[in-house]
């Protein structure tokens, strides 16, 4: 049975697309069969991300509007066994598809893939509605900050009132020393507010913005980063593995207990 | 230990909004000698906004925050009122009750229309050209209230619980999320979003919660904001109006001095 999820968030800017293309790339490195669609239409990014973009040559309107077929838009990637890409197009609005296309086109995808992966555009209006029409689940990506939390409970009720039950929550962006001076808010304040199970905390940490500029997923690495194991968590938490939070905290940050914890989860794949 | 904590901003003035909003109603669904009434508001009830999409949302809300206070199987009558209800809309509601073990089973409706499709998709149709007077109470500005309105459910961010009697929440009032009715609101959990309690205009209305951190506390034309960062208290608390304004007090404490000489 294939899984279909959606990455999403309401607020813009939070992290959907690094989730989806380093997830997308993590369950594909543990054996999966992956396909990533591109859900924002008019500001597609997930190729830029994958470092695919000169390689999209038909997108999701094309293959609705029948003029190529699905087979053709797909775009795999040659790094990594098991990933494909669904391009959004560039220059069409959401407009130009309805919930009910997408459906169609996301249940072809499940056919043929274990994991369909969506990233949603930011907001709720039709790129929203568009993205969860077919998913069965949810990760819902937030920063620790009020605006983007308050946003995230704003889609939960939509998810649930769309009948997506299973739901987890990704905290990005999370500067431990930060919260440590109470600047930030903490992974239990965000939980506090959105009452669902947390599956994973990706810190900041500016090798993702350098992997954005450079198209090549963390995630890609043979040595995992701090992000990049947060990542790959994620990834084994959603196969059902249980595995303990990775400690994030600044005092624990040293660079003994760092490597130990390494070492430890490079054990644990 | 003193019996009013901080007491936030008292704001005596009446806005015009307010009274607005009063008239506005939501889906609701009402138990009828052992049979569900989902009652949708009329048009003239609703504001002129409010999209069918507005109304689903509302609809799946409470049927997914109700689900244990009904019987399985139970049937379901829709009074559809003046409500234009294509095929697909009607059968998006009748999926949406078979979901929670619901099955409607009569459609009431004064729209021809709404009417044929309902027959035409098999229902049992009652078409009027009065509104059902069972139904309708809340709408009429000097009936008595509806009886309590009980959900389980958060109301998180962007949803809003509109009911025309007393408000029973055993859940988080998020931020964001807000709590309007015609009587009391009580929320078994905290409250960090907006209620309104007395909102047709009483004043002797009551908010209570068990963790009372709201954005801002509403009885009838009285408006109060919280207080700017407060540490919670980890008691539950009531806001009610007061000559100076809306007060909150302890709970244990209200019901002393309170419920049991004053009212
Ligand atoms: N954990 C992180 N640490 C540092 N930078 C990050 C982190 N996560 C994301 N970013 C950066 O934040 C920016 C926005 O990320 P991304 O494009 O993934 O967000 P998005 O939610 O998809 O945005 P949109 O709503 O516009 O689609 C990017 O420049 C990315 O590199
Ligand atoms: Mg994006």
């Amino acid at each position: 049975m294939s899984r279909i999820i959606v990455i999403t968030s309401g607020k813009g800017g939070v992290g959907k697309t690094t989730v989806t293309a380093n997830l997308g790339v993590t369950l594909a490195r543990l054996g999966s069969q992956v396909v990533l669609v591109d859900a924002d239409f008019g500001l597609r990014n997930l190729d830029l991300l994958l470092g695919l973009e000169n390689r999209v040559v038909y997108t999701a309107v094309e293959v609705i509007a029948g003029e190529c077929r699905l087979e053709q838009a797909l775009v795999k990637d040659k790094r990594q066994p098991g990933l494909a890409l669904l391009p959004a197009a560039q220059t069409r609005k959401a407009e130009a598809i309805n919930p009910n296309q997408m459906k169609q086109l996301i249940m072809a995808l499940a056919q043929m893939y274990d994991y369909v992966l969506i990233d949603c555009p930011a907001g709720i209006e039709m790129g929203f509605k568009n993205a969860i029409a077919a998913a069965e689940e949810a990760l819902i990506v937030t920063t620790p900050e009020i605006a983007a939390v308050r946003d995230a409970d704003r889609v939960i009720g939509l998810l649930e009132a769309n009948n997506i039950k299973r739901v987890h929550l990704i905290v990005n962006r999370l500067r431990p020393n930060m919260v440590q001076a109470n600047d930030m808010m903490s992974v239990e304040d965000v939980q506090e507010i959105l009452a669902i199970p947390l599956i994973g905390v990706i810190p900041e940490d500016e090798r993702i913005i350098v992997s954005t500029n450079r198209g090549e997923p963390l995630a890609l690495a043979d040595n995992l980063s701090l992000p990049g194991v947060a990542i790959n968590h994620i990834a084994r938490r959603l196969k059902g593995e249980r595995l303990e939070f990775i400690d994030l905290d600044a005092t624990n940050n040293n660079f003994f207990s760092r490597i130990r914890k390494l070492l430890w989860s490079k054990l644990g794949s | 230990m003193t019996s009013d904590s901080a007491p936030p901003t008292p704001v005596s003035s009446v806005s015009e909004n307010l009274s607005e909003e009063k008239r506005e109603l939501q889906v609701h669904l009402k138990n009828e000698d052992g049979t569900l009434l989902l009652i949708l508001p009329t048009e003239a009830e609703t504001a002129s906004t409010t999209s069918w999409t507005d109304l689903w949302e509302q609809l799946k809300h409470r049927l997914n925050g109700g689900s244990r206070f009904w019987q399985p199987q139970a049937s379901v009558h829709l009074m559809a009122q003046d409500r234009l209800l294509d095929g697909r809309q009607l059968k998006a509601i009748a999926d949406a009750l078979t979901e929670t073990q619901l099955q409607l089973k009569r459609v009431y409706t004064n729209r021809r229309q709404t009417a044929v499709t309902a027959a035409t998709a098999g229902y049992s149709v009652e078409q009027q050209t009065e509104v059902p007077s069972l139904s309708l109470e809340p709408s009429k500005p000097a009936a008595a209230l509806a009886e309590p309105l009980y959900v389980e459910t958060t109301v998180r961010s962007g949803v809003e619980i509109r009911h025309s009697g007393t408000a029973i929440v055993l859940g988080d009032v998020n931020p964001g999320g807000s709590v309007v009715a015609a009587g009391d609101i009580l929320v078994w959990g905290r409250l960090r979003g907006i209620a309104h309690a007395g909102a047709f205009g009483n004043a002797r209305c009551r908010i209570m919660a068990l963790q009372m951190e709201p954005t801002q506390l509403r009885i009838a034309d009285y408006v109060a904001r919280a207080p700017e960062k407060t540490p919670a208290n980890l008691y539950p608390e009531v806001a009610y109006v007061t000559p100076e304004g809306i007060r909150i007090t302890k709970a244990t404490d209200l019901s002393k001095t309170h419920l049991l000489s004053n009212s």
